[in-house]
C-alpha cells in the first residue's frame, strides 16, 4: 500500500502519487533448487515512473525485510529492460508478465496495498524470482526452430519472400522465449528433473531431456515452427518439424484454452500458429498414412 | 539426445493418433449420436404416437440393435471418456489466475465432460435394459413416452436430467470450436470468431430439443399414453403375424376402438 508518510512534503506537490511514500513488496523466496518456499515483505521508497525491476534493485540496494532483518537480495534475472529479451519474466500480481514493463503506478492501481513478486510456477526455481527454463529452449530445439544454412560450400542467395509473406511472419519472429504463454498454459505442467547422488552429470542430463521430450513442446515452439516451416529455405526440414509436432507431448496436447494468446506481452498470434500447425499435422498424418 | 522408441509405452507413442481419434469420436459417432438422440426424444412434443412411432423405427433393426448400440454408441464413448478422462489428469486449471472466456470453456469443457459421463452411467442404468438387474432399466420400448414419463416424474429426477443433458450439449457444442482448431478447420482469430457463434448456435438449438423432451416428458398423460402405445403394438403385432399380448382368444375389434388390454383397472380418464 502506499502510505502517505509525510503528506506535506512540498517536493512532488502537483502528483497525488509523487509524496514520500513507499511501495510494499510481497517475494515469494527459495535459497535453493528444491528448498522450501516462504514469503518476505520488503518495503521500498515511492518514486514515479518505478516499474518491478527498479523496485527489485531498491530491494537489493537495502537488503533488509520490511521488518528491518538483514536478508540476502532477492535474485531474479534481468538483461534489456526494454520487453525485448525475454529473461524477466515473473509473476507480478499472480499473473505473469515482464518485470521490466510491469509499471508499479500500473499496478497499484490494478491492486492497491502491495505487489506481490512469485518465481514462475511451471518452471524449477535456481533461486528466489530466477528459474531454469532449459526446457523452454530445448523445445526450441525439438522443433528445429532455424533456418538450415550451415554448410561447408556457399549456397548461394536465398529465395525471395514476398512482402505478404514477409507481413505474416514477422509478428511471429518478435517471440523473445519468455514463455509467459508456458506460464498460463493449463496443459504446461512443471518438469522438475533433481539430480541423484549417485548419478553423473551427464546419466543425468540425459534423463532430464528425456522427461522434456516427453512434456508438452508449448506454444512458443508450435509458432516457432509455423515460422520457420513457413519460411523458402526453412521449410526444407518442414517434415521434421512435423515429426516432432506429432511426437509424444506435441501439439496434440493443446486443449484451447487460449490463455497463451492472451498473455503474450508481444501479442503474437500464437492460437492462429496453433490452429495453422493443426491442419498442417492433420494433412501430413494422412499423407504419411498413405504414402508410406 | 532421443528417447528410443522402446522406452516409450504404446500410448506414448502413438498419443498423436490417440489424441485426434478421441477429438474425431466427440464427433462422429458420440456427438451425431447425441443429436439424433436429443431430437428423438424432443418428438414427444409432437405427442406420445408421435414418440413411439421413432422408437419403433429404431427397434425394428431387431437383432442389430445391441451391435450397432455398442460399435457406435457406448464403445466410441466409453474410448472418448477413458482418453478424456487422461487429458484432463494432465491439465493444470488456473481460471482463478486467468479469467478468460477461453480459459472459462477450458475448464467448463473438462468440468461438464465429467458430469455428462456419471449422469450417461446413471440414465442407463436408470432406462437401458442393461441397468434392469441394478433395479433400473425402466424404459420399455413398447411404453416409450409412459414409460420413460413415469421415470422422469420426480421433480429432482428432471433436474438432473436437465443438469446432464445441458453438460453433455455444452461439451459438444464447445467440443465442436475446439475440434475445429485442433484440425485446423478455422484458423484465423476472425474464423475462429464466427465459429464461436456456430457452436453457440448448435448450443442453444441442442439444449433447446433436450429441454423441450424433458418438459415434454413431464406433460404426458401416462394414461393416455398407454391406450395410444398399446394401439400401437397391437397395430405392429397384427402385421408382423404375430399373436396380439392378451393371448389367442382376443381378437382385435373391427370397429370399436381398442382397449387398453395391459391396463384394464386403470381409470379412463373420465
Amino acid at each position: 500500500m502506499i502510505q502517505a508518510v509525510s503528506p506535506s512534503d512540498a517536493e512532488h506537490d502537483s502528483e497525488p502519487h509523487a509524496a514520500a511514500k513507499t511501495v510494499h513488496v510481497r517475494v515469494l523466496r527459495q535459497d535453493a533448487p528444491g528448498q522450501e518456499s516462504y514469503w518476505e515483505r520488503h518495503a521500498v521508497p515511492y518514486e514515479p515512473n518505478m516499474n518491478v525491476i527498479s523496485v527489485l534493485q531498491k530491494i537489493a540496494e537495502r537488503s533488509r525485510a520490511e521488518d528491518g532483518r538483514q536478508v540476502a537480495p532477492v535474485a531474479w534475472d534481468c538483461s534489456c529492460l526494454e520487453e525485448v529479451c525475454g529473461s524477466c519474466t515473473m509473476l507480478v500480481n499472480g499473473r505473469t508478465r515482464m518485470a521490466c514493463s510491469a509499471l508499479v503506478d500500473r499496478l497499484l492501481e490494478e491492486s492497491p496495498g502491495e505487489i506481490e513478486l512469485r518465481p514462475m510456477s511451471k518452471f524449477p526455481v535456481v533461486r528466489d524470482l530466477k528459474v531454469d527454463r532449459s526446457r523452454l529452449f530445448h523445445a526450441l530445439e525439438r522443433v528445429k526452430a532455424w533456418v538450415p544454412v550451415d554448410g561447408s560450400y556457399d549456397h548461394g542467395a536465398g529465395p525471395r519472400i514476398s512482402p505478404e509473406e514477409q507481413e505474416d511472419a514477422y509478428p511471429l519472429s518478435t517471440c523473445m522465449s519468455c514463455g509467459c504463454c508456458l506460464e498460463a498454459c493449463p496443459q504446461y505442467t512443471k518438469i522438475e528433473a533433481v539430480r541423484r547422488d549417485d548419478e553423473s552429470e551427464a546419466d543425468f542430463e540425459q534423463r532430464r531431456t528425456a522427461a522434456f521430450d516427453r512434456g508438452f513442446i508449448g506454444a512458443h515452439a508450435i509458432s516457432q515452427a509455423v515460422l520457420f516451416n513457413g519460411h523458402p529455405t526453412g521449410r526444407m526440414i518442414a517434415d521434421e518439424r512435423l515429426a516432432s509436432l506429432t511426437a509424444a507431448g506435441g501439439i496434440q496436447q493443446c486443449g484451447n484454452a487460449q490463455n497463451c494468446v492472451a498473455v503474450c506481452p508481444k501479442h503474437i498470434p500464437l492460437t492462429r500458429s496453433i490452429a495453422r500447425a493443426g491442419r498442417a499435422a492433420t494433412v501430413w498424418a494422412i499423407k504419411k498414412l498413405f504414402d508410406r | 539426445m532421443n528417447v528410443s522408441d522402446s522406452d516409450q509405452s504404446f500410448f506414448t507413442r502413438h498419443q498423436f493418433l490417440i489424441y485426434r481419434l478421441f477429438s474425431l469420436s466427440g464427433l462422429i459417432p458420440v456427438g451425431a449420436f447425441l443429436v439424433v438422440h436429443l431430437v428423438t426424444n424432443a418428438s414427444v412434443l409432437a405427442g406420445p404416437g408421435s414418440f413411439q412411432a421413432r422408437v419403433d423405427l429404431i427397434h425394428s433393426l431387431g437383432p442389430l440393435l445391441v451391435p450397432i448400440e455398442w460399435a457406435f454408441i457406448f464403445l466410441p464413448m466409453l474410448f472418448h471418456a477413458a482418453v478424456g478422462f487422461v487429458i484432463i489428469a494432465g491439465g493444470l486449471p488456473n481460471v482463478g489466475s486467468y479469467p478468460y472466456v477461453g480459459n472459462v470453456r477450458y475448464t467448463l469443457q473438462r468440468a461438464t465432460g465429467m458430469i455428462a459421463f456419471a449422469f450417461i452411467i446413471w440414465h442407463v442404468i436408470q432406462l437401458h435394459w442393461m441397468g434392469a438387474p441394478l433395479g433400473g432399466g425402466k424404459f420399455d420400448p413398447h411404453h416409450a413416452s409412459s414409460s420413460t414419463a413415469v421415470a422422469l416424474q420426480p421433480i429432482g429426477v428432471t433436474a438432473l436430467y436437465a443438469i446432464g443433458v445441458l453438460s453433455a450439449v455444452f461439451h459438444l457444442a464447445n467440443g465442436l470450436w475446439t475440434l475445429g482448431i485442433t484440425w485446423g478447420l478455422w484458423t484465423s482469430p476472425a474464423a475462429m470468431r464466427r465459429a464461436s457463434w456456430v457452436s453457440v448456435a448448435v448450443g442453444i438449438l441442442l439444449g433447446g430439443a433436450g429441454l423441450g423432451a424433458l418438459a415434454g416428458m413431464r406433460r404426458v398423460d401416462v394414461e393416455q399414453a398407454r391406450v395410444i402405445e398399446n394401439r400401437m403394438d397391437e397395430v405392429k403385432r397384427m402385421l408382423e403375424g404375430r399373436e396380439p399380448v392378451g393371448g389367442p382368444a382376443v381378437r382385435v375389434p373391427e370397429a370399436a376402438p381398442a382397449v387398453p388390454v395391459s391396463a384394464p383397472n386403470s381409470s379412463e380418464g373420465s
